[in-house]
Parts: C-alpha cells; structure tokens; sequence
C-alpha cells in the first residue's frame, strides 16, 4: 500500500483525478482535513493555516516567524495521517511535507493555461484577460511559498515521479497511470518505510510542540530516538528543559530525546 | 498511428528508454542516426550538427545564423522521418519544433541521478562530484539552449503530455507506460493532424533552401501553400520578393507563395514563428 501526494494547480482537474486515484484504491483522500486536524489541535483558527498554506510570507511573517510555525503544525497534521498508511493527499506541498518517506508516490497534475482560464471565467464570471491574471497570480504566489519556505520550485519536475498534463492525457488517463504505479513494488509499504514514517510522524510532532517558542529548531528521528537541534542560546534554557520533560511524558513513541547544541544539522531534520 | 517523441535530461537514458519503446510497440527508432543523411544531404560535418544541438552560438562555437541553418537541416530530415508514422524519435529536438501534431506523443523522462554518476562514474572515470556538477551544469545549459534555439523552456513539463522520473519508477515499468498510450484514442492520427504534419514537412524543406539565401526566414505551409517572412528592405521588397517566390515555386509541392515583408521578428513559441 502506498502514500500518494498529488500536487496541483488551480483548476488543473488534480482535485478529481485524487478522489478518483481513492475511489479506485480504497484510500482516505484528504485536503482540507489536515488544516481542521491541526486547526483542532493547535487551536488556531483554519482561516489563519488556510493563508499560512497559501501565501508566501510577507516579510513581517518572516520577522514574526507565523508561517514557518502554522507550517510545523500542518506538516505534524498531515504526517500523523499519512502514518496510518493509504492516502491520497492532494493538498499543497505533499511532496515537500513527507520528504524522505520511500513509498510515497509524488504525482504533479498541470493543465493547459487555456483550459484553466476558461474554468476560472464560468466559476467568477470574469473576463479572459482578468481570469488569466487571476491565475498567473496564484501560481505565483504558490511558487513563492514554496521557495521562500523550502527553497525549491514546486514546478522542478524531478522533485515528482510522475507529471500528468491534462489535456490529451484526460482525467480517466491520469487516474489509471497513477494507480498502476501505485501498487508497484516499489511504493509498497516495507516495514523500514513504515518505519521511517513512523519516525517523521514523531519528529513532527516534537516540532510542533516546540516551535511555538523555539522557531527554528530541527529534529529527527530514527527508531523512535528523538534528536533536537538548537543553536547555542537554546541549549541550557530551562524552558526548553521542561517542554522537553512534557513531550516525553505527552508522546508516544519516544525511546530517547536528545538535544545536540550547535552541531551540524542533518538534511533530513524538520 | 501515433508517433513517440522522447526527451530526456541524459542523452543514454533517452536513448536507452527510446530504443525499448520501440521495441515494444514495433515502430521505427529515430535518433541521431539521421544525421549521417544530413551530412551528405547538406555537406555539413556531423561534429557542427552535434553541435547545433547542444550549444547555444558563442564567440568560439557556431554563430547564430549557422546554428539556425544546421538545426533547420535537421528538422526537414526529422519531419520527413515522422511522416511515415510509427515512429519512436529522440535526441533531435523534435519535441521543440514538432507542436500542434496531436497524434504525437510527447514524454519527457528524468533519469535517477545517483544511478546515472555512478554508472557514468564507472564508464568515464573521475569523482562522482564533479560528474553530479556537471550533470546539474549540463541541464541548465540545455535549458538555455532550448530557450535560445526554439523560444521554449524543455524543461517545461507543460510541453509534454507526461513526465516520468526514473528514481522510482523503473525502465521497464515507464516503457510500458509509454507503450501503452498508443492506444489510446486522443493520439491517433486523423485527417487534420496528420495534415499538420505535412503542412510542417513542406514548410521546414522551403525553410531550408530559402535559408541559403535569406538566413532569418520564416515559413508557414497551409495545403500547397506557403507564406514567407522575411526581413527585406522597403526599396528591394519587390526584388527580393520575386526571389523568393521564383526558389520556393520550384519545391515539390509548392503551388502558392506569399512573401510578407516585416521589419523585426516577433519573438514568440516554437514553429509557428519559425
């Protein structure tokens, strides 16, 4: 069984080829859900995620450090679903927020511009030239988010394994090569990759409970073997000393926590 | 039936992946092999052809207007290839300058790039470093070619009906995949497309020999009918325009020519400007 993650513009037709991918596999297909479970449980109104997921940070959002913390909990959300195996996530950022995880297939679902602006005009009942600048602006800002956050352009074709364009490929097209890919051995579930999800469910978790007052922090996780990276100023707070009692005694999962104090941080810490 | 045209970020694995596609379907393989015919056809050296290729014009490479004429030779051979249908092509480009053809069938395919250094790695010697740099390196210029040559980003993905990326699908799986599209009913030949494609034979075969003449021509075939635009002085429009149409009235097939004076080429996208 697999996780997939389909990355998609507006009006790109991604939305239905993800609810038809779990309609044919028999997978939980979420979007929206991961922002109500952390909306939930962060207390922090949808709304707010909604933006922290959809627009790039303004530079007070840098200063504040809103959005890389709304991030941590929606990443924690999404990570804590996808443990459970057998989704189809269609949300923004899929293939970023489960990095590192083998058996998650990472689809990117594109349309034609002229398609799009064609849907956009019948839903807004807008002009060509204004339904067209509409979406260029979204794309952009999409695109802005995902490199003022991560670093990387999500239309760099090699960060997916499969990109559907939908227009001689149709919806139907896309659903059957998504879902034979998907019950390839290769996105099967292996014990070390339930493993290794297992890892990323907890290391998110454990930055989430921290990020609020400690923004910057990284963790990971191996085997249940949680490892904090903090900068020098962080390492004897004694507040950080005793979120981290609470976090051992609150999560499940955690063998040993550690916190490592001006060292290199792995690429793989969140 | 359909054609395949094959793109790829390394020139082994498109070539790998075209050839078992072929193999699969049964269709014809084009690739680089047809530049041997360019090279009698044109008298050019297959190295310039290569060149054409894979680099933009420098000071010390090919100019500009050579560029243009070499990578115009080869797509007149390309297109004449493509007509005959069942055809599995890669490595000429022909995803850059064939548009508009919907019973092509257009996959881009991302190699793995651990798998890729270290077999490189292996073949050519030298630190896997270096060659990861140069891969990387490689791609960007490629990238700038594609934008110099044809006005089109090929790493685009939206020029492609698919992209596959090799880390976890594997060769044969993907084969299969690209196999398995010709059959499907939006990429089969019909009247109109199969015309757009001789529409495009005739216009790049005008293109090449008004090329000789007037470098910066661009041509555009409808039927028998080809319109020329040419960048030509006001006081000799008339002179050059008798010109162009007495050469291009003498290609087989050519019934009609219409010349249109322009001042400066717009930029735009791929053939319909070119």
């Amino acid at each position: 069984m697999a996780i997939i993650t389909i990355s998609r513009g507006s009006y790109s037709n991604g939305k239905k080829v993800a609810e038809k991918v779990a309609e044919r596999l028999g997978y939980k297909c979420i979007s929206r859900d991961i922002l109500l479970d952390a909306s939930k449980r962060f207390q922090i109104p949808e709304v707010k995620l909604i933006r922290a997921i959809h627009d790039a940070p303004s530079i007070l959002d840098r200063f504040k450090h809103g959005k890389y913390i709304f991030v941590a909990y929606i990443r924690s959300a999404l990570a804590s679903r996808a443990a459970g195996d057998n989704i189809v996530y269609h949300g923004l950022a899929g293939h970023f927020l489960l990095t590192g995880v083998p058996h998650v297939l990472k689809v990117r679902i594109i349309a034609d511009m002229a398609n799009r602006v064609e849907s956009e005009m019948q839903r807004e009942n807008i002009s060509a030239g204004d339904a067209r600048l509409l979406l260029e602006k979204d794309d952009h800002e999409r695109r802005k988010w995902s490199k003022a956050l991560y670093g990387v352009d999500p239309w760099k074709s090699s960060l997916y394994d499969l990109i559907i364009h939908i227009h001689k490929l149709t919806v139907s097209d896309a659903v059957d090569f998504i879902c034979q890919a998907a019950l390839k051995e290769q996105f099967k579930t292996t014990e070390s990759g339930r493993q290794k999800m297992e890892d990323l469910a907890l290391a998110c978790q454990v930055k989430a409970a921290l990020v609020d007052s400690f923004f910057d922090i990284r963790v990971t996780s191996e085997y249940g073997n949680v490892l904090i990276y903090t900068k020098d100023s962080y390492g004897q707070s004694s507040k950080l000393k005793k979120m981290l009692i609470k976090i051992e005694s609150e999560l499940k999962g955690i063998n040993n926590l550690e916190v490592h104090v001006g060292v290199t941080i792995p690429q793989n810490a969140i | 039936m359909p054609i395949i045209i094959i793109s790829s970020d390394s020139y082994k694995t498109g070539r790998e992946i075209s050839k078992k596609i072929a193999e699969a379907t049964g269709y014809d393989y084009v690739d680089r092999e047809i530049l041997d015919t360019v090279t009698k056809k044109f008298n050019f050296q297959e190295g310039q052809l290569i060149k054409a290729l894979e680099e933009t014009p420098s000071l010390f490479g090919l100019s500009g207007r050579l560029r243009n004429r070499l990578l115009a030779c080869i797509e007149e051979a390309t297109v004449e290839k493509l007509l005959k249908d069942n055809v599995v092509c890669h490595g000429l480009a022909a995803h850059l300058y064939v548009l508009d053809v919907s019973h092509v069938i257009k996959v881009r395919v991302l190699s793995d790039p651990d798998k890729l250094v270290s077999r490189l790695s292996s073949e050519a010697g030298g630190p896997a470093d270096k060659i990861k740099i140069s891969l990387k390196s490689n791609v960007k210029k490629h990238k700038r070619w594609s934008l110099d040559a044809f006005g089109l980003d090929e790493t685009d993905p939206s020029n492609y009906d698919m992209v596959m990326n090799l880390s976890q699908i594997d060769l044969d799986e993907a084969t299969k995949n690209i196999a398995g599209m010709t059959v499907y009913r939006k990429f089969q030949p019909i009247t109109y497309s199969t015309n757009c494609l001789k529409n495009k034979n005739l216009a790049s075969r005008a293109r090449v020999v008004l090329m000789e003449q007037f470098p910066d021509v661009k041509v555009k075939a409808d039927g028998s009918t080809i319109v020329v635009e040419a960048k030509i002085k006001k006081r000799s429009k008339q002179k050059i325009a008798g010109m162009i149409k007495k050469l291009a009235g003498g290609i087989n097939g050519v019934d009609y020519v219409e010349v249109h004076a322009v001042s400066d080429f717009r930029s735009g996208k791929g053939d319909l400007n070119r």
